[in-house]
């Protein structure tokens, strides 16, 4: 048994006692915590619309990470068109907002059309056709923005430099607050995410529409008995779905970790599948949660392996993935899930 | 008894139980032949004046002997999802498996396991390895149903394949997976007894030499490597078909009826899990041997599963030949529409069959129609793929077999004679 040997020996020579003391040490630790709040943000905003659209239509969007994607190539567009080498870092701030509405308003129109046209003749058929279409549906869609970005002379596979080129010089440098000294990204990525939760929270629980979304979940035939356009709702909800899917590939555009390319597609909507599913499919709240979690126990694994047990450089990248068997081997149907979702 | 008349003569032969299991069994028959027949048919034509356009429209012997194993991974997975109602969206975890296995014996990396082992072994051995996952997974996964399965099978996939991707015991750089060393391929057939294996591979093959006429390398892999395909596809029919099978059917119906009437499904399940899994890993086996090598991203990555996915949609879902014919739609659409290797398809055939006038013809602001065409066929088969994919889904949602089954109103093999000949 080779790895539990080397892990016995790796966990001797730097000690395990030792890698909990620097762990616990507050600097450390909050940098930590902030890094797993940013990478939460990140994951809370990749998942939202899928966890939206399935609460409502019980469809699960395989094209979500695509939808993504095609958000990070659109608002890197607007960022490269609209900022110059001389353009000051607050002007290229505002210009980012200007960006995420415009990308917003685009890719809410593209999953409009694509409820309408698509998904919506597959309503009476089981849900597994729906999963299969969106699923040819990435296969599309990546595809066509493989096209374009080659034609425009990118790589498609890799990052989008000029896009990243546009951030900021305060978020691109290190910032420091208190004892942390993290990028400046990282802040603005816990904020925008507190304001998408905020903002979707809001609009479910404060207006009339999402009185609508909410009472449709619920039961979509009661609330059709009582006058509400379902099938409108179903059009709005995935159209807002998308539409936050693309407000976060505009964020992750920014992020040297993420990128626009096209393996951004898969590389978000695994994560986001996670997400939603730990936190119990279709609800929002449960995804909130689930975001966190996985946030926190991503930032706090990574740090485990690459501070204390090197050898394991494979572990990061599934901790993810580790988490999910775990928690749907300890709660099958998710934090805040009802037995019945996602049933067979 | 002395036969009286010709007529007589005929009803006894035609009752006779060779004759009517060949009548029983002539689709199948049909369907061996055709696929038999197509490296001496593909040979002829790319000899005759057809020969561009049979390059262009037909696949290429390499890609036939892909469409063979790889369709038995389609058929496994059908065999699971198609049958019981349980999508499994990590398969890809028994195909790398099999083939990892294969491919680590032979390089001497196992213990115990020398790396003369015959092929036919290792391919077994990977095989059964391959089940005692399916058991594992399965065993875990069948607490849960709809997309939490297919969700837990995805995530214990995507560990594996990440592990693999690291997994430095394989060799210098296991991103880029295994090959084989030495020059020898793969022997499949009877171990031990020379004149009944063949290798397999095209650098590395035997070939041939029947009536005079020699097989090329990849021609014989074609054959060997459809026998195996063949058995493996006779053996899921028969549990398909066994009273095992309806109980899986039964499961993909309506699960609580199937419990209540006393089935324990959890077993049902997790056995035709395991089945599932053995045949998987024969594929990912047969892959390696074909190959020599294989990556995490071929083995393990869940799109190989997508791709098996594809494959069974087009061709049938819940239908086990279907995955067969769905990949080699899929296979044929792909080599057509996209330049791939030194092979065949639309954009060198365009090339050459359009004159230079209509090649260098502006279209719009500096694209010419060479431009065009390169940029809509130059490696792009996905997009046609998912296009033909998702149309499928919307207007053809049994596949190619299950629409030929519901239009003839039982399974095409035993209803197709029927309507042909008439009802016997």
């Amino acid at each position: 048994m080779i790895p539990v040997d080397s892990l016995s020996v790796a966990l001797l020579q730097t000690g395990f006692v030792d890698g909990l003391l620097d762990f616990l040490q507050p600097d450390v630790l909050a940098g930590v915590v902030v890094r797993g709040l940013a990478k939460s943000a990140i994951y809370i905003m990749i998942a939202a619309g899928l966890t939206l659209i399935f609460g409502l239509l019980g469809v699960l969007n395989f094209a979500h990470g695509a939808l993504t994607m095609i958000g990070a190539y659109l608002g890197g567009l607007v960022m490269v068109l609209t900022v110059a080498n001389g353009t000051g870092p607050w002007t290229r701030l505002a210009l980012f907002f200007v960006a995420m509405t415009v990308v917003f308003g685009l890719l809410a129109a593209l999953g409009g059309s694509i409820e309408l046209s698509l998904i919506r003749p597959l309503y009476d058929r089981p849900p597994i056709y729906q999963i299969l279409l969106t699923f040819g549906l990435t296969l599309v869609l990546e595809e066509l923005v493989r096209i374009v970005v080659q034609f425009y002379g990118l790589q498609p596979i890799a990052k989008w430099q000029q896009a990243l080129g546009t951030i900021p010089v305060f978020l691109e440098t290190t910032q420091s607050l208190g004892p942390l000294s993290v990028r400046g990204l990282v802040f603005f990525e816990i904020l925008l995410g507190a304001l998408s939760v905020a903002g979707i929270w809001g609009f479910l629980t404060r207006t009339r529409y999402g009185l609508f979304i909410r009472a449709g979940s619920e039961d979509s035939e009661m609330a059709e008995a009582l006058g509400i356009d379902v099938r409108r709702v179903f059009t709005v909800v995935f159209a807002l779905g998308a539409g936050i899917a693309g407000i976060a590939g505009t964020l992750l555009m920014w992020d040297q970790v993420w990128g626009a390319s096209v393996p951004l597609a898969a590389d978000t909507l695994l994560p986001a599948f996670v997400v939603v599913i730990i936190g119990g499919l279709g609800t929002f709240r449960g995804t909130v949660v689930g975001g966190l979690v996985v946030g926190l126990v991503d930032a706090t694994t990574t740090w485990w392996f690459q501070n204390v047990v090197v050898t394991w450089t494979w572990l990061p990248e599934v901790a993810i993935f580790l988490i999910l068997v775990v928690a749907l081997i300890v709660r099958p149907q998710g934090i805040y899930g009802v037995e019945e979702v996602g049933g067979h | 008894m002395a036969i009286s008349s010709a007529t007589e003569l005929r009803q006894r032969l035609e009752t006779s139980w060779p004759v009517e299991s060949i009548q029983r069994q002539q689709v199948y028959l049909v369907v061996i032949a055709l696929l038999a027949a197509y490296p001496a048919v593909y040979h002829l034509l790319s000899q005759s004046p057809l020969a561009n356009e049979t390059v262009a429209l037909l696949p290429r012997m390499e890609t036939m002997v892909g469409v063979l194993y790889f369709a038995l991974f389609a058929m496994s997975f059908d065999f699971i999802s198609g049958y019981t109602g349980y999508l499994s969206f990590g398969h890809a975890a028994f195909y790398g498996t099999g083939a990892y296995t294969v491919l680590l014996i032979a390089n001497g990396k196992v213990p115990l396991l020398p790396p003369e082992t015959p092929f036919v072994a290792t391919l077994l051995i990977g095989a059964v390895l391959a089940t005692v996952l399916a058991v594992v997974i399965g065993l875990v996964s069948f607490r849960l149903t709809g997309v939490y399965f297919a969700m837990i099978t995805l995530g214990f996939t995507q560990v594996m394949y990440v592990f693999v991707r690291d997994w430095d015991y394989v060799g210098s750089n296991p991103r880029d997976g295994i090959a084989l060393s030495g020059a020898r391929g793969f022997e499949l057939g009877v171990p031990y007894v020379d004149q009944l294996t063949v290798a397999l591979g095209t650098l590395t093959g035997d070939t041939l030499t029947l009536f005079g006429h020699t097989l090329g390398t990849t021609t014989v892999s074609f054959y060997a490597i459809g026998v195996v395909v063949l058995l493996c596809y006779l053996g899921m029919q028969r549990i398909v078909h066994s009273p095992f099978g309806r109980v899986m059917v039964a499961i993909r119906e309506n699960e609580e009826r199937a419990e209540a009437i006393g089935y324990d499904t959890f077993r049902y399940k997790l056995g035709a899990f395991a089945i599932s899994g053995f045949f998987g890993g024969v594929a990912g086996g047969l892959l390696a041997g074909f190959k020599r090598s294989v990556t995490p991203e071929t083995g393990f990555y869940f799109l190989t599963g997508g791709d098996a996915l594809l494959a069974s949609i087009i061709g049938g879902f819940g239908t086990l030949a279907g995955p067969l014919w769905g990949h080699l739609f899929d296979e044929v659409i792909r080599e057509f529409l996209s330049k791939q290797g030194q092979g065949g398809g639309l954009l060198p055939y365009l090339r050459e069959a359009l004159s230079e006038g209509v090649l260098t013809t502006e279209l719009v602001g500096g694209l010419t129609v060479e431009g065009f065409i390169t940029a809509a066929l130059n490696g792009h088969a996905s997009l046609y793929v998912g296009v033909v994919f998702v149309l499928f889904v919307l207007y053809v949602p049994d596949g190619l077999v299950g629409t030929v089954r519901d239009r003839l109103g039982g399974p095409v093999a035993r209803r197709l004679p029927e309507r042909l000949w008439g009802e016997r």
